[in-house]
């Protein structure tokens, strides 16, 4: 009976540390280079938005929820469009790519 | 009502006045039925400014330089034709085109001369009437700017051309430029977003933005004419200039030591203890992106992340092909100690004569090739002879903007022997040095400044 507990004590911290090596890990910040291929967002006083930007090393589309003023505001004027080619930061927070770093890879 | 509350009406009152002057420029019904027409349209009221507009830097990105070594003082310079090693190139040699197709058989068009506000087919420096029709007023002036409208294209004819927004939406939002009329352009100059100046004009970064100043609040422009300060790098100018006591006046602190300071150290040394930005590209060799265009390999820093360096300067520039900065030294009394950011980039120079070569980016851009960069720049520029070599250029860039009161620099971050300031490389003696490094100069204060902190 001891050994079982033991196993069963054993197992749930080797368990809570995966889950919170999980947890962790899906709060680091994930690096990618792509083009807007969308933005999706709701009217001028939108505090949200979500851009899909096609992965340049995957090929992938990745949904990018935006919520940073001085973003929204580029996609408000257009200042950032379709087809823009973005270096982007993002974290996993709630199942959502949340972004910590949106800018247009070119200059002038 | 007393008096306060009354005062504090007509105060309430004046200043939605203001405000409803300010959102509904005069003109309105004028543009709601006939249209924005462009300049044509605000020359109705402000007759002969596109004219006036053509005669400055925003539109010549040149002007006659007086305080730079090494100029023919007939010439215009400025980003127009000047060669260094942030723009290697400039609006001559990089002038708006179409690269040529990298690998994945790609294009784009690409050009220093992309932020001027005219059409390009009416580029840098043009003039006459076709050239004051062309002028984008709204960019500058129009809070609705569309930007998806001011790309380039090619036309049928194949000449490109820079397309603007010339709705009437966008005329009826006009106004004193903001912070994002400016920073549009001034944000993503020299490649990238906020490498070349590394500053962000933000509440976050600088106490002027945070009291909800903006740029034309210092930079008050008079017949589109704007002030600047004496950067060495930035020399094109429109005979204005500005700095901290215009505002602030020469004794700006309560303390009277820190105002014995003024007369020789900038404001900016004190103040704007940080800077950002690149501080190093290489024009010789391209970094290749996912997309398969490349750019100059570049080191940066996100604002307020790097340290600035500090040197006498007294508003004249050295300017040689392996050094651009400030001239001046403790015995000219002209010259304060000045925050720079320090610059340093590796290019090309013509082994032939010793100057720096410039580079069209087209050519880079598209295939990682820099020398065929330098060949194209040299074949614009009419250079026959020349013979490329790598070699490194510094460049000292104002510190002008994050500017801060609670994190400015204090007694001991000077006055320390770690302190920012090295007082032997600025001219003094080691005596001096052994002085100005002991705590008996702020030793006092300090200690009256922390009882007061520590005081509940």
């Amino acid at each position: 009976m001891k050994k079982l507990v033991s196993v069963m004590i054993v197992l749930a911290v080797f368990g809570i540390a995966c889950l919170s090596f999980t947890s962790s890990a899906s709060a680091d910040e994930i690096k990618m280079v792509g083009v807007i291929t969308k933005i999706d967002i709701a009217g001028k006083d939108a505090k949200t938005a979500t851009a899909t930007l096609k992965d340049n090393k995957s090929g992938n589309p990745i949904e990018i929820t935006v919520n940073d003023d001085l973003t929204l505001d580029k996609f408000k004027d257009h200042r950032i469009v379709e087809g823009d080619e973005i270096r982007c930061k993002y974290e996993v927070i709630d199942g959502k790519n949340v972004s910590k770093y949106f800018r247009k890879t070119a200059g002038c | 009502m007393t008096m306060k509350g009354l005062l504090a009406t007509v105060l309430y009152v004046s200043l939605g006045a203001a405000q409803v002057m300010a959102a509904d420029h005069p003109g309105r019904e004028t543009i709601e039925k006939n249209g924005y027409k462009g300049p044509e349209t605000c020359e109705e009221c402000h007759p002969g400014t596109a004219k006036n507009f053509l005669n400055t830097v925003h539109w010549k990105h040149a002007s006659k330089v007086t305080n730079v070594d090494n100029l023919d003082p007939k010439q215009e310079y400025g980003m127009k034709n000047r060669i260094y090693t942030f723009c290697n190139g400039n609006d001559i040699v990089n002038n708006l085109k179409a690269t040529p197709k990298n690998e994945k058989g790609k294009s784009k068009l690409t050009g220093c001369n992309t932020c001027h506000p005219g059409d390009h087919l009416c580029d840098v420096g043009s003039c006459g009437t076709k050239a004051e029709a062309a002028v984008d007023c709204l960019i500058c002036h129009s809070s609705e700017y569309d930007y998806s409208k001011r790309k380039p294209y090619t036309n049928e004819k194949g000449q490109v051309v820079m397309s603007q927004d010339r709705s009437t939406k966008a005329a009826l939002a006009i106004g004193k430029p903001s912070v994002k009329n400016c920073m549009t352009c001034h944000e993503t100059a020299g490649g990238g977003y906020l490498i070349k100046r590394g500053f962000a004009f933000n509440a976050e970064n600088d106490v002027h933005a945070a009291k909800k100043m903006v740029c034309v609040d210092c930079h008050k422009t008079k017949d589109h004419k704007i002030p600047t300060g004496f950067d060495p790098n930035n020399w094109a100018n429109d005979g204005v200039r500005l700095n901290c006591s215009g505002c602030h006046g020469e004794k700006p602190h309560k303390d009277a030591d820190f105002n014995r300071h003024v007369a020789r150290i900038a404001c900016q040394t004190c103040h704007i203890p940080t800077t950002g930005g690149a501080y190093s590209k290489d024009f010789t060799k391209w970094t290749k992106l996912p997309d398969g265009f490349y750019e100059p390999t570049t080191l940066q820093k996100d604002p307020n992340k790097l340290k600035p360096v500090y040197a006498w300067y007294n508003q004249t520039v050295k300017n040689e092909p392996h050094f651009i900065g400030p001239k001046g030294s403790r015995k000219d009394k002209n010259s304060k100690i000045y925050p720079f950011k320090v610059y340093q980039a590796k290019a090309y120079y013509n082994k032939l004569n010793g100057q720096l070569l410039s580079m069209d980016f087209a050519p880079p851009m598209a295939t990682g090739d820099t020398l065929a960069g330098v060949a194209s720049a040299a074949k614009t520029l009419g250079i026959k002879k020349y013979e490329p070599v790598p070699g490194w250029q510094t460049i000292y860039f104002a510190n002008s903007h994050l500017v801060t009161k609670t994190k400015a620099l204090t007694c001991e971050n000077c006055h320390a022997p770690n302190g920012v300031l090295d007082f032997k490389q600025l001219g003094y003696s080691g005596k001096e040095v052994q002085k100005l490094t002991s705590p008996t100069i702020y030793f006092d204060k300090a200690v009256q400044k922390q009882k007061e902190k520590e005081e509940w």
